[in-house]
C-alpha cells in the first residue's frame, strides 16, 4: 500500500529542513509514535538506524529503519530492515510564495499472503491519518 | 471390561507420550513473521486489543514476564501478548511461552509450537531463559484460566509461586503482565475441582479443573477440552515495571501479586461494559 499526504508549511526549507533531518525531533511532531530509538552509532544521514514503532490498530508496529537517501534540504527517505517492508519518505520543495510543501510518503506491505494484504487494507485509514496528523504537528512546530 | 480407572490411565499415557521434548529450534521466526497480519487483524478487529507499557521490558537478555491468565482453553490474553512482543521487539528476539501438556500435545494445536511454545515445567524453562530468550508464564494456568467469570479482576494463581525460583535460579527479574477481558469470553461457572477429583484427572492428566461454562458454540460446555469460540471480548494488557527476585519467595510473591493485581484493578476500572470494555 502506498499512502502519500501533503501540506504547506510558512517557513523556508532550511527551517523545516533543521526538525525533519534531526532524530531527536521526531518524537515531538510524529503522530502515534509508540517507539522511537537511534540504533546506530551514527546518529543522522545515509546509514543512520533507527527502531521505530507506530500505533496502528491493537499494537505497535515497525521495526529497525535505515536512512538510504538525506539530500540536504531536499528529501530523507528509509527503508525497513525488520518488521514489516516500509519505505518511507519526506520530500521538502519550494512553493511560488516562498513557503515550502512538504510530503510525507509511506509504502508498506505485511507479509503472510492474503491476510497481509487485508491488513495492509484495513491499515490504511489509520495510517493515512498518521500521516497527516504528523505533518499538522510538523507544521505547528515549525509555524510556533 | 475396562473400568474407568483404565480408560483414565490410558488416555494419561496417551497425553504423556505426546508431550514433546523441548527443542527451542522449533520456534520459527519466519512461520511467524508470516503470521502477524492474521492475528494483527484478530486482535485489533475482533479484541479491540490494546496492548501497554511494553517499553517496560529489559531491550534484551533473558526476562520472565508473569501473567495473570482467562479465558479458558482459548486464552485471548496469550495470543495478543505474542503479538505485541514479536511486533514490538522483532520476531528475531527469542521468545517462548509455557502451556499446559494438554495444549503442546494437542494435534491441531502443533503449530504453537512455531511461536515458542513449550510444555510447562521447570526444565524447559530453565533452557529457554539460559538461552538468553524472554519467557512468559501463567502460575494461575489451569485453576485461575478456569475461574468463575464475576472473579474475573481477580488475580489467583492458588498458591503457586515456582515461578519465584525459577528467576532467582535463572538470575533474571520478573516482569508482570496483567491483563482482563479474556474471563468475559464466555461465561466461566465453575472451576469443576471436585469433577477433575471424581475422575481422577488431577492424578492422572495433572488436571487440576474440568471446568463448567457457557461458551459459543456448545452451550453448556464441559472440560473445554474442544475450545470453545471466544465472544468478541476487548483485551486490554498492561506491561508493568520489572520486580528485582531479591528476597524470600513470599515476599517477591507479595510484589509480584499486588503489582498485577494494581494493575488489572486500573485496567478493570476504565470499563464500562463486560465484553464490549
Amino acid at each position: 500500500m502506498r499512502v502519500e499526504r501533503r501540506c504547506v508549511i510558512n517557513a523556508d526549507r532550511a527551517t523545516v529542513w533543521k526538525i525533519v533531518s534531526d532524530p531527536d525531533c521526531y518524537p515531538s511532531f510524529m503522530t502515534n509514535l509508540e517507539r522511537w530509538e537511534t540504533s546506530s552509532d551514527q546518529r543522522y544521514g545515509v546509514g543512520a538506524r533507527y527502531t521505530v514503532h507506530w500505533k496502528i490498530g491493537s499494537v505497535p508496529v515497525g521495526g529497525l529503519i535505515e536512512v538510504v537517501e538525506f539530500d540536504d534540504c531536499r528529501d530523507v527517505a528509509w527503508v525497513g530492515i525488520t518488521g514489516v517492508n516500509l519505505r518511507g519518505r519526506i520530500r521538502l520543495r519550494d512553493t511560488s510564495q516562498g513557503q515550502t510543501r512538504v510530503t510525507f510518503r509511506l509504502s508498506y506491505q505485511a507479509p503472510g499472503g492474503i491476510l497481509g494484504y487485508i491488513a495492509d487494507r484495513i491499515a490504511v485509514r489509520q495510517v493515512g491519518r498518521t500521516l497527516a496528523d504528523t505533518l499538522k504537528s510538523l507544521k505547528r512546530l515549525v509555524e510556533s | 471390561m475396562a473400568t474407568l480407572g483404565d480408560i483414565m490411565e490410558w488416555t494419561r499415557r496417551q497425553v504423556v507420550s505426546r508431550v514433546p521434548k523441548a527443542d527451542l529450534d522449533q520456534r520459527d521466526p519466519d512461520y511467524i513473521r508470516d503470521q502477524l497480519p492474521g492475528t494483527w487483524l484478530l486482535a485489533s478487529l475482533y479484541f479491540r486489543a490494546d496492548v501497554q507499557g511494553l517499553d517496560r521490558i529489559p531491550a534484551e537478555g533473558p526476562v520472565l514476564l508473569v501473567g495473570n491468565h482467562s479465558g479458558g482453553n482459548v486464552p485471548p490474553d496469550t495470543f495478543v501478548f505474542t503479538l505485541a512482543f514479536c511486533s514490538y521487539f522483532g520476531v528475531e528476539r527469542p521468545f517462548y511461552q509455557l502451556a499446559h501438556n494438554l495444549v503442546v500435545s494437542a494435534p491441531p494445536l502443533r503449530g504453537l509450537r512455531k511461536f515458542g511454545t513449550v510444555a510447562a515445567n521447570h526444565e524447559n524453562a530453565r533452557l529457554a531463559l539460559d538461552s538468553g530468550a524472554a519467557l512468559l508464564v501463567y502460575p494461575g494456568g489451569d485453576y485461575e484460566v478456569f475461574r468463575p467469570s464475576w472473579e474475573r479482576h481477580k488475580v489467583d494463581f492458588g498458591g503457586r509461586m515456582g515461578y519465584v525460583q525459577l528467576a532467582r535460579d535463572a538470575g533474571v527479574s520478573i516482569v508482570p503482565v496483567a491483563s482482563v477481558g479474556g474471563q468475559e469470553s464466555a461465561l466461566f461457572l465453575n472451576r469443576g475441582q471436585w469433577l477433575a477429583k471424581l475422575l481422577r484427572a488431577d492424578k492422572l492428566l495433572r488436571l487440576k479443573s474440568i471446568p463448567i461454562s457457557l461458551a459459543l458454540p456448545w452451550g453448556l460446555n464441559i472440560s473445554d477440552l474442544a475450545g470453545h469460540i471466544p465472544l468478541p471480548t476487548k483485551i486490554a494488557i498492561e506491561v508493568q515495571e520489572p520486580i528485582d527476585v531479591d528476597g524470600d519467595d513470599q515476599a517477591v510473591h507479595d510484589k509480584v501479586m499486588a503489582s498485577l493485581q494494581g494493575g488489572v484493578d486500573r485496567l478493570a476500572g476504565k470499563r464500562r461494559f463486560p465484553v464490549f470494555g
